[in-house]
């Protein structure tokens, strides 16, 4: 609706209140408001028809459609991989652990027991079946002593082989890292094309909410506090 | 096969060095050295007089088999031998391996034994040809 018109309408308006005619006027109103929905209706429809062509341009772009249907696939694949790798490494490790505790503990007295037995030995306060006795046991120990050490060798060995979970995780969370910047390099271009009103993001999150260990250099909600003892402390002073 | 032979370990993981430099002290070999990347390693290799070349591929400044390369390429390192340890397990990349002169190859994950087997292998057969 052009100028002129608009002004023919605003001094019939003013007309027919002048003249009391409400009914006129009432329709008068209605008549420029139909008209302003109309030229907002038509810009939204060319903004939708724009932010369209911009999404469909943007999806031409093959590697999106990539993106969406093999990389992330790809890339959730491989951080179940190291789940699972880091799962293992740490059964086989706690497996040997397991072996390797009550060996030590055995081990541990019976050094005590022969270490009393042997000092009564030393200030000859031990008759000669005694000392048979203990010598038998002495010979037994070092035959368990001799087996134990070939477990402890391999137990040990089997930890050490265990730790290959760091070189091979690493390798694919380092290729996971890359897609997720290409990802990242993505969203900021479409992000542009959509147009601006982007700069708000969504930081709502409780701290109550559940994140895992603290990761430096990540964001996340509430204040942590720094190792055991500051728990203790906080405990503490709260009447723990 | 002498078991004072110097041996060095590259892999951009120092863990995954620890665990080569632990199995071949357990195999009895002591004299080992690491580099970080086959960038570092290639002058290493050219001022060290070592006896073997135990190498990953995937490393961010020079990869392993480009690192082999320039070692067969080196008339002084041409016949050094070289075992490569390493998660790249595709045929084409076995095949260049093979073809670029490798003496061993060893796929992550892999076992102690496995690494022992090789070794022996590996200096058999340099042994037989010497």
């Amino acid at each position: 609706m052009d100028n002129l018109a608009k002004l023919q309408i605003a001094r019939d308006l003013v007309t027919s209140l002048e003249a009391g005619d409400d009914g006129k006027a009432d329709e008068l109103v209605e008549l420029m408001s139909r008209n302003r929905e109309a030229s907002l209706f038509m810009e939204v429809g060319r903004l939708t028809r724009e932010l369209h062509e911009a999404l469909k341009n943007f999806q031409l772009d093959g590697k999106i459609a990539g993106i969406a249907q093999h990389e992330i696939p790809d890339a959730k694949q491989r951080l179940n991989f190291v789940i699972q790798k880091t799962e293992e490494a740490a059964n086989r490790t706690l497996n040997a652990v397991e072996t390797l505790l009550p060996i030590s503990e055995k081990l541990g007295d019976a050094a005590a027991s022969f270490a009393s037995d042997w000092s009564r030995f030393t200030r000859r306060e031990m008759d000669m079946s005694e000392f048979k006795a203990l010598s038998g046991r002495l010979t037994q120990f070092l035959e368990q002593i001799k087996t134990d050490s070939a477990t402890l060798h391999s137990s040990l060995s089997e930890v050490l082989m265990a730790q290959d979970f760091q070189d091979l995780t690493g390798q694919v969370i380092r290729r996971v890292i890359t897609m997720v910047t290409e990802v990242e390099n993505n969203l900021v271009r479409l992000i542009r094309c959509a147009g601006a009103g982007a700069g708000r993001t969504d930081e709502s999150g409780s701290a109550l909410q559940a994140e895992g260990p603290e990761v430096k250099g990540t964001a996340g909600t509430g204040q942590r506090v720094n190792g055991q003892d500051e728990v203790d402390d906080l405990l503490s002073s709260l009447g723990f | 096969m002498n078991k004072d032979m110097k041996i060095l370990i590259v892999d951009d993981f120092s863990t995954m060095r620890r665990i080569i430099k632990n199995l071949l002290r357990d195999l009895g070999f002591q004299n080992t050295q690491e580099a970080d990347d086959g960038q570092t390693a290639l002058p290493m290799l050219q001022n060290g007089s070592f006896d073997f070349l135990v190498t990953d591929w995937n490393m961010p400044g020079m990869q392993g088999i480009d690192l082999l390369k320039a070692v067969r390429a080196d008339p002084k390192l041409a016949s050094l031998p070289v075992l490569m340890v390493t998660a790249e397990s595709k045929r084409e990349q076995i095949i260049e391996a093979a073809q670029a002169g490798v003496n061993g190859y060893i796929v992550k994950p892999f076992t102690a034994q496995t690494l022992q087997e090789k070794i022996n292998k590996i200096f058999e057969r340099v042994a037989a040809t010497a």
